[in-house]
C-alpha cells in the first residue's frame, strides 16, 4: 500500500513514538518487531508530524532517530498531533462536509432519502455514494453526538446538534488541555477556536502521557458507568499482552516519574493491582459492577497507607518506615520539604536540629527514592522491612564507592551545609 | 474513542480552505499556505491535489466552494464531556468565564476518578478569593501590556514591593503552583501565591531593570540498567531536552539540559536513583553530589 502520513490504527505509532521519545538510542536494525519498511514509514510519519523535535545521531550501529522536547518551552503538547492523523476515505470527507452544509442549522430536519437528494444536488450528482453508506455515517455521527435522530411517525429525521458556544473558553481550554486528564480533547476544541495568544507554559510537564489518552478516556468512561473492563496488559515480565478482567477504580497520575497507573480490582485474583497505562493496549467496557462503590471506598481507606500505587484491600501487614534527619538552625525549609512532600505518615520534631518522619505503608520500596533525596542529613533509619533497610544502606555504600568518598566520620556536626537553598 | 478523523488536522485544514475559498480574493497560494500552517509537513502532497482533482468533491475547478456555507461542526459528545469535567475542577474559577449549559452532559471524569498522587501538598489555594482576584488582575495586565505593583512575601518571609510587567504564567504540576513570568524587574518569575496584594502600576518610574538571562547547563549521567533503572530514569527525565546513547549492554549515557536555577532540584532527583545513576560531567555537578555523600558519611548512620 502506498505511504500516507495518516494512519488507521494508533497502537503501532504509539509504540514507536515512545521509543523515539523515551529512549532514542536504538538504531533502525533494532526495531526488529516490525519490518524495516514499517520502521521507515513510521519514522517518516513522526517526522512529518513532529519534524521540529526530531533529532538524528550517527553511531557505529547506524543512524539513530530520537525526539527531544523541552516541554517547559512548549505551550502545546506536540504529541497531540499524532491524535490528529487518523486516515479516512475520499467518500468520508466529502460526505462529512456535504452533510453539515445541508444540515447547517439545528432546525433543518431531513429524512435519509431527502439528504441523499440534497447531496446529489449540492455536488451536481458527480459524487457517487449509496444510501447505506450515508446511513452508516449518520449512525456513527449520532453516536458521536453531532447528529440527532428523531422519529416522526415512521420516518426518521436527521438534524445537527445545537452548537455550543466555546468562544470565551480559549484560556480555559489552553490551560486544561495541558493539565487535565485526556487534555488532547481540549486540543481538539482549541483547533476550532480563533487564533489567540497563549498565556501559559508548563513545568514538570510529562507530555508522553498524551499517548495513553484513549486508554485513559475508555477507563474513565467505564468508571463513570461503574463497569468492569477487559484490558490487554503487557506486564513488564511478559512477552505478549494478556487479557485481564478488572473493575477500574482510579487512575493515579505522577508528576514526578511520568507514569500513569490504573488501580483496579482484579476479579480473578480478588485483590487490587496497579497497571501501567502505557502497557495497556485495549480496553473493552463490560457489564456494570455492583461492588464498584464498595471497592472504591476500600481504595479510599487504603490510600492512608499508600505512598505510590501499591495498595491492598485489607489494611493488615503494613510496613513501618521511620527516618531521622538533622537540620542546621537556618534549614527550616527542610522541615517544610518533609511536610509538603510526604503523602502519608507524619513529621515530628525531636529537638531543634532533628526531625523524624514515620509512616505505615504497604510497600517500603516505593518510598526509597524519596528518602534518598535527604542524603546528606539522614541520621537514623528504622524500617520494619529489614531487607529494604539493608539494601538502602548498601546502596549508599555503593555510592560512596562510585564517587570515591573516603571514610572520615569524626566530624559529626549539626550544620549539614548540604542544600544552600530550598527547591522552588 | 478519541482517535477519529472528525478531529483530524486534515478535516480542520479542509474546513479552513473552504472558508477561505468563499472569499473571491483568495488565491491558490493562500490555500497552499493554509495547508502548510495547519496540517503536517507532507500534507501539501495530498490536500490540495485531492481538492483540485475532485477526489474530494468540495471545490470546483476554479477552486470555489461547492458548498453553500462556511463549514462548521457541533462539539462532539466527547468534547462536551471533557468540558463538563473541566468545569468541575476547582482551578477553573481562576478564569472569569461563563461555561455553556452542559447540564444534560455527564462528565468524562470527576475528581474521584483520578489522583495526582505525588504533587506537593503546599500548592496554591485556587479557591481563595484574594488569590483568584490577583490572578485575574495580572491576567488583565498581561492582555493589555500593563505594569503591576505587588506587595509580597519573599522566601525569607520578608515583605517586599515589586514592580513588573507580567508576560505570562507558568504552572508546575508537581508544585501545583502558578508562577508569573515577568519583565521590567530583575527577577524572571514570581510565585503567584507569594503575592499579598497587587494593583496596576500607574507611576512614572523608569524601567531600567531586566531579568537575568536564562542559563542553560548540561549534565551527563551514566545509567546502570539494574532494577529497571533505564526505563525509570529515561521516563523521569523525559521532559528535558535530552539525548541518550548506549555504552554497553547495561550502561547508557544520558545528556540533558537544565535551567541553572533548578540545579538543587536536579541534584536531588539524581540522588533519588541511588547507585543506578552516576554523574559523569560536569565536575561541578559531580562535586555537588560528593558534597552530599560526604555529609551523609559524617551523619554516621549509613
Amino acid at each position: 500500500m502506498a505511504y500516507s502520513e495518516l494512519i488507521k490504527n494508533f497502537e503501532k505509532i504509539r509504540a514507536y513514538m515512545r521509543e523515539f521519545y523515551i529512549y532514542g538510542f536504538k538504531s533502525r536494525n533494532e526495531y526488529d518487531r516490525k519490518s524495516a519498511r514499517s520502521y521507515d514509514d513510521e519514522r517518516r510519519r513522526v517526522e512529518s508530524w513532529l519534524g521540529d523535535y526530531m533529532r538524528f545521531t550517527k553511531t557505529a550501529e547506524g543512524k539513530n532517530v530520537f525526539l527531544s522536547v523541552d516541554s517547559r518551552t512548549a505551550c502545546k503538547n506536540p504529541f497531540y498531533k499524532a491524535w490528529k492523523a487518523k486516515s479516512f476515505t475520499d467518500g468520508d470527507i466529502t460526505l462529512h462536509f456535504a452533510v453539515f452544509d445541508i444540515l447547517c442549522a439545528p432546525e433543518i430536519k431531513l429524512t435519509l432519502s431527502e439528504l441523499v437528494d440534497e447531496i446529489d444536488s449540492l455536488l451536481s450528482g458527480d459524487f457517487t455514494f449509496d444510501e447505506s453508506t450515508l446511513r452508516k455515517k449518520l449512525k456513527e455521527y449520532t453516536a458521536e453526538g453531532i447528529i440527532i435522530t428523531e422519529k416522526q411517525g415512521r420516518k426518521v429525521l436527521y438534524s445537527r446538534s445545537p452548537d455550543v458556544d466555546v468562544s470565551q473558553l480559549c484560556d480555559v481550554v489552553d490551560f486544561f488541555g495541558e493539565t487535565a486528564p485526556c487534555g488532547v480533547i481540549g486540543s481538539f476544541i482549541s483547533d476550532k477556536l480563533p487564533p489567540h495568544e497563549k498565556l501559559f507554559t508548563f513545568k514538570h510537564h510529562y507530555i508522553t502521557q498524551a499517548l495513553d489518552s484513549d486508554i485513559a478516556a475508555m477507563l474513565f468512561d467505564a468508571m463513570q458507568k461503574k463497569s468492569c473492563v477487559t484490558v490487554e496488559n503487557l506486564g513488564r515480565h511478559l512477552d505478549k499482552p494478556v487479557s485481564v478482567r478488572l473493575v477500574p477504580l482510579r487512575i493515579y497520575i505522577s508528576t514526578q516519574n511520568g507514569r500513569q497507573h490504573l488501580i483496579a480490582y482484579n476479579i480473578k485474583l480478588n485483590r487490587l493491582f496497579s497497571y501501567r497505562l502505557d502497557y495497556i493496549s485495549d480496553v473493552k467496557i463490560g457489564e456494570p459492577c455492583e461492588r464498584f462503590d464498595e471497592l472504591r471506598e476500600k481504595l479510599n481507606a487504603a490510600e492512608n497507607c499508600m505512598w505510590g500505587v501499591n495498595g491492598r484491600l485489607d489494611m493488615k501487614d503494613t510496613e513501618h518506615v521511620e527516618f531521622d534527619v538533622r537540620i542546621a538552625d537556618y534549614e527550616q525549609y527542610i522541615v517544610q520539604r518533609l511536610e509538603r512532600e510526604k503523602r502519608c505518615g507524619k513529621v515530628e520534631k525531636i529537638d531543634d536540629n532533628h526531625y523524624r518522619y514515620s509512616a505505615d505503608v504497604f510497600d517500603t520500596t516505593e518510598m526509597i527514592p524519596w528518602i534518598r533525596t535527604f542524603i546528606c542529613r539522614i541520621t537514623r533509619l528504622n524500617f520494619s522491612d529489614r531487607a529494604a533497610e539493608n539494601n538502602f544502606k548498601a546502596d549508599i555504600e555503593k555510592m560512596y564507592e562510585m564517587y570515591g568518598i573516603e571514610d572520615n566520620t569524626e566530624d559529626n556536626t549539626a550544620d549539614s551545609g548540604g542544600e544552600s537553598d530550598d527547591i522552588q | 474513542m478519541i482517535f477519529s478523523e472528525l478531529y483530524s488536522a486534515y478535516y480542520n485544514t479542509v474546513a479552513r480552505i473552504i472558508t477561505a475559498a468563499f472569499d473571491k480574493n483568495t488565491t491558490e497560494k493562500d490555500l497552499d499556505r493554509i495547508v502548510s500552517e495547519n496540517a503536517f509537513s507532507e500534507s501539501v502532497l495530498t490536500i490540495m491535489p485531492s481538492l483540485k482533482s475532485g477526489k474530494w468533491k468540495l471545490l470546483d475547478s476554479s477552486l470555489k466552494p461547492l458548498l453553500k456555507h462556511e463549514p462548521t461542526m457541533p462539539l462532539t459528545l466527547l468534547q462536551k464531556r471533557w468540558l463538563k469535567a473541566v468545569s468541575l475542577d476547582k482551578r477553573v474559577r481562576l478564569f472569569d468565564v461563563q461555561f455553556p449549559d452542559l447540564s444534560d452532559v455527564e462528565p468524562l471524569f470527576t475528581e474521584d476518578d483520578y489522583k495526582v498522587y505525588d504533587k506537593y501538598s503546599d500548592g496554591d489555594d485556587f479557591g481563595d478569593e484574594g488569590y483568584i482576584g490577583r490572578f485575574r488582575l495580572i491576567y488583565y495586565a498581561i492582555k493589555n501590556n500593563l505594569p503591576i505593583i505587588a506587595r509580597l512575601n519573599n522566601r525569607y518571609g520578608k515583605e517586599v514591593t515589586l514592580r513588573f510587567f507580567p508576560k505570562g504564567f507558568e504552572y508546575s504540576e508537581k508544585d501545583d503552583k502558578i508562577r508569573v513570568i515577568m519583565d521590567g524587574c530583575k527577577y524572571r518569575q514570581l510565585n503567584l501565591g507569594r503575592i499579598i496584594n497587587c494593583q496596576l502600576y500607574t507611576g512614572t518610574g523608569r524601567w531600567n531593570e531586566k531579568p537575568e538571562a536564562i542559563q542553560i547547563r548540561e549534565l551527563t549521567l551514566q545509567i546502570n540498567d539494574e532494577r529497571n533503572a533505564l526505563e525509570r530514569v529515561m521516563l523521569h527525565f523525559a521532559h528535558f531536552e535530552k539525548q541518550a546513547e548506549r555504552v554497553d549492554d547495561n550502561k547508557y549515557l544520558l545528556h540533558l539540559k537544565y535551567y541553572a536555577t533548578d540545579e538543587t532540584e536536579i541534584v536531588i532527583r539524581v540522588l533519588s536513583f541511588g547507585p543506578c545513576v552516576k554523574v559523569i560531567s560536569p565536575d561541578s555537578f559531580v562535586g555537588l553530589i560528593k558534597e552530599r555523600l560526604e555529609e551523609q558519611k559524617r551523619c554516621g548512620e549509613v
